[in-house]
């Protein structure tokens, strides 16, 4: 390591490694925070919510229920969708569509220029920097003179750019992984997800090692060489995910969202307008159980008015479920195109590991209608039996838990 | 100057004659015109599409039947954001924030369906726009033609021959800055092209013009980085990491690092946390729903002595909605208040990311562009405060309708008696008290106004790269 040159390409990756993480570390725990403050928040209100009530119908339309993705243990590495998914909700008994797609937008600034994190470090420059380290092994020496003396002395070539080689890459490795496992250690992060990132760290630089090795054979100048292999790292980290995105968002259309929401619209409010059965009847095929009790007879009622408002979401749910699985097809051609990225492939794969992929999130809306849900299946008797009203009932209203 | 020229011709036809600039340069050209012409498109179709369902909205907001006010309250009304012509160049937080916003009675709700949550996620970059090429790939494009625009001649040993010849070195330096700027000037052509186009489609001539000056001065600040780092540095391979490593610098760490430090340093609350806290105010403030509500003693006091009334049976308006009005004035306020603190946090964070320019050229031609082009985040805040007006008119306007045209006796029995029910209908042709919404962005000076700072922070690295090459210039030896 006499090169002061290859030892400050080292040292900056260190400090860059150290400052993903710190940042990574500190969200995470900011994030963490925000929960634990609005799940105390959130049963504050509802306690309050529900004090002034007097009717079920009244109170399943006053109470409010936190949903939350909690960031796991390796989200620090790799926040990926989470600064432009929402991962916050509050809903409450009416029609869940009007609820699921309300964004807790953060800084739009944010989404639009993106996050330090380690994943876009080791994805998007540490490979620069090994090109920077590694392209003028060969030349240099070119250059300088020595390269076919060296070779003849040596032999074997591979004796000579092995060792020099495998020592600045091992540099680089251990100092962007450094700071990485240290974060890890700090986040309790599992053994497995940090051996399964730092293989694929190690593993795309390896790859980007070969694509140097490749180039470097070329008998050019350091600096043919180095314009050469930016260019490479344009075409594969830069050009070739931002076009394969468009190619795949061109091909997986999704629904409009405007289109979800305004027929959600048209269906919740036409209801005010149209007979009552025309709303029963479509709930109740779905829920037989409440046949009996179905009858509507006053202009307002509240087992009616919670009806239309399922009735709003079955009439959205093919809209919804095409958005939905328009965005898991997306995913899954960009899992495949990131095959051919060696950067998409590592960022992708961190934030698979992290859960802060599209899929996650996606996970974490179906995990928030499945709770609707819960909630719906506790409100139903209450609002077609009508018993009389008893707020002790509400402490059995079930309670929102994230998936671990 | 005719010097000048004469060094810069040799140059223009060096690289001319070099199949790795020429090569580089195409497929640049080949990338720039394809995505300007592919985004301009694209963000037409988004305007046609917004305009459309912006008409469409209102349409269907004017053709619903005769019903009770208050359901209009609730049906509610949508505000789109069409993107203005110079978002062919740069679409901006567009992608990110959203274009929509749902706009209803005693909520106000967030822009949504931003292309993001649907996006095919492929890494940190964004989509390809020409606003992205600009930024990132020309600056690349340049430090590959120009780093060894000093250097080849040193390493060549034409360099003694032209010193000693008697050309100065600072004529020599002015010769390479215009065989530079030469290249500069023809990809600034398809920019130049984009905001005719703008015009052409009713942008103010001045932000079109700015926008064009903004990414000129940035790609002079890199064609000036290259030129100085050539002058400076002894070894071609040398002055190529170096101008690489300040690309990977400026390009993409600082901004990002900028970002993360906007974030630490202002804790801006989302809408979600900060409208849990707005909740427990906003009960205090009594439900607008229940007339009843102990809250509103004060304002029954007071309203039934401006009317001379024994009790809210007698008098003639509907207590009903004069609460219902009451109370969303109250809370508008109270909602305001909040949203105007994110905003303003937002903001703040934003200014915080816009000094990180002073460390990026890149961040700081962003912050103009997006500014320039109407797409930035604080055009965006402009759209959510327009947007909440009109959602506060016309709730207040059927508000006003619901206390003067119904009478309190029907509109308490409505729920159970249906003859009550039937009166409390309003005539349909009330609904046109709702104000038409064209959303456009700021006046094209205030923009430019908005711009200055980043555009003087590109000035400033100009003037200093300026300095340096001219030190460099003077003191160039073989």
């Amino acid at each position: 390591m006499r090169d002061r040159g290859a030892l400050l390409w080292i040292a900056l990756a260190f400090l860059l490694s150290a400052a993903a993480t710190g940042f990574g570390v500190a969200e995470v725990r900011e994030q963490r925070a925000t929960i634990a403050e609005l799940r105390a928040e959130d049963a504050k209100d509802r306690a309050n919510a529900l004090a002034g009530q007097a009717d079920w119908g009244g109170a399943a339309y006053a109470a409010f229920h936190l949903t939350y993705a909690p960031p796991s243990d390796l989200a620090f590495a790799a926040l990926g969708q989470r600064d432009t998914a929402p991962w916050l909700h509050r809903v409450r008994m009416l029609a869940l569509e009007g609820q699921i797609h309300e964004a807790d937008t953060k800084n739009a600034d944010f989404g639009l220029i993106g996050r330090f994190d380690f994943a876009f470090l080791a994805a998007t420059i540490a490979p620069l920097l090994l090109i920077l380290l590694l392209h003028d092994l060969r030349g240099a020496e070119r250059v300088a003179g020595r390269h076919d003396l060296l070779v003849a002395t040596a032999g074997r070539p591979s004796r000579i750019w092995l060792p020099r080689a495998a020592v600045r890459f091992a540099g680089l490795g251990l100092a962007l992984l450094l700071p990485f496992w240290i974060g890890a250690v700090i986040e309790g992060a599992s053994l497995s997800k940090v051996l399964l990132g730092s293989a694929l760290v190690i593993g795309a630089l390896c790859v980007w090692w070969l694509l140097v090795e490749v180039v470097g054979r070329y008998k050019a100048s350091p600096p043919v060489l180095l314009a050469a292999l930016v260019g490479l790292w344009i075409a594969l980290a830069l050009l070739l995910p931002a076009t394969a995105r468009a190619v795949i968002e061109a091909s997986n259309p999704v629904p409009d969202g405007a289109e979800i929401l305004m027929l959600h619209r048209e269906a919740v409010n036409d209801a005010w307008d149209i007979p009552k059965e025309a709303t029963m009847t479509p709930f109740l095929a779905r829920h037989p159980e409440w046949r009996t009790l179905g009858e509507v007879k006053k202009p307002f009622e509240w087992k009616w008015f919670y009806a239309f408002q399922q009735v709003g979401d079955q009439r959205a749910e093919p809209l919804a479920k095409a958005y939905r699985d328009g965005r898991l097809a997306r995913d899954h051609a960009a899992g495949m195109a990131a095959f051919l990225s060696p950067a998409s492939l590592v960022e992708r794969g961190f934030e698979r590991l992290a859960g802060t992929d599209a899929r996650a999130m996606i996970a974490y809306e179906e995990q928030v209608r499945a709770y609707h849900a819960k909630l719906r299946a506790f409100h139903y008797p209450l609002l077609f039996r009508d018993p009389p009203y008893d707020p002790a009932v509400f402490k059995r209203l079930p309670s929102y838990r994230p998936a671990p | 100057m005719s010097a000048a020229l004469r060094i810069a011709r040799e140059e223009w036809r060096l690289w001319a004659r070099s199949r790795v600039v020429l090569v580089a340069a195409l497929i640049v050209a080949v990338l720039v015109a394809i995505t300007s012409v592919l985004t301009a498109q694209r963000v037409a179709d988004e305007a046609n599409n917004r305009n459309a369902r912006q008409a469409s909205a209102e349409q269907t907001f004017f053709a619903q039947p005769d019903r009770h006010p208050h359901r209009m309250v609730h049906y509610g009304h949508y505000a789109f954001r069409s993107p203005p012509p110079l978002a062919a160049f740069d679409p901006g937080v567009d992608a990110v924030t959203g274009q929509s916003i749902f706009l209803e009675g005693h909520r106000q709700n967030t822009a949504m369906f931003a292309d993001t949550r649907s996006g095919a996620d492929l890494g940190g970059f964004a989509a390809l726009t020409p606003a992205n090429l600009y930024q990132l790939l020309l600056p690349l494009l340049l430090i590959i033609i120009g780093h060894g625009v000093l250097l080849r001649e040193r390493e060549s040993g034409t360099l003694a021959v032209l010193l000693a010849q008697g050309q100065s070195g600072l004529a020599l330096a002015k010769g390479k800055a215009l065989a530079l700027a030469g290249v500069a000037g023809l990809f600034m052509l398809p920019v130049a092209a984009l905001a005719i186009y703008a015009v052409s489609a009713g942008e103010a001539p001045l932000a079109a013009a700015m926008l064009f000056a903004g990414y000129a001065l940035y790609l002079a600040v890199w064609a000036a980085l290259v030129l100085a780092v050539s002058l400076w540095v002894r070894q071609r391979s040398v002055a190529l990491g170096l101008l690489v490593f300040v690309w990977l610098l400026v390009a993409l760490v600082v901004p990002r690092i900028g970002i993360n430090m906007g974030s630490a340093a202002v804790d801006a609350p989302g809408k979600i946390e900060s409208d849990l806290v707005m909740l427990a105010q906003q009960r205090s403030l009594g439900d607008g729903h229940n007339a009843a509500d102990p809250a509103f003693d004060a304002l029954q006091k007071q309203v039934l002595e401006q009317y001379g009334a024994q009790s809210i049976e007698e008098l003639p308006v509907n207590w009903r909605g004069v609460v219902a009005g009451y109370s969303e004035a109250k809370l508008t306020a109270v909602m305001n208040d909040y949203a105007e603190d994110r905003m303003q946090m937002e903001a703040q964070q934003s200014r915080i990311v816009t000094w990180f320019g002073l460390a990026s050229p890149t961040l700081a031609v962003g912050a103009a562009s997006r500014t320039l082009a109407g797409t930035d985040l604080a055009t965006h805040h402009r759209f959510l405060r327009e947007s909440e007006a009109l959602r506060f008119d016309f709730v207040q306007a059927l508000n006003n309708l619901h206390a003067s045209a119904l009478s309190y006796a029907d509109d308490a029995q409505r729920s159970s008696d249906p003859e009550a029910e039937a009166r409390t209908r309003v005539n349909a042709d009330a609904w046109r008290l709702l104000d038409s919404f064209r959303f456009a962005p700021d006046a094209a000076s205030e923009r430019a106004a908005r711009a200055a700072l980043p555009l003087a922070m590109m000035l400033a690295w100009l003037a200093m790269l300026g300095g340096a090459i001219v030190i460099g210039a003077r003191r160039l030896t073989p």
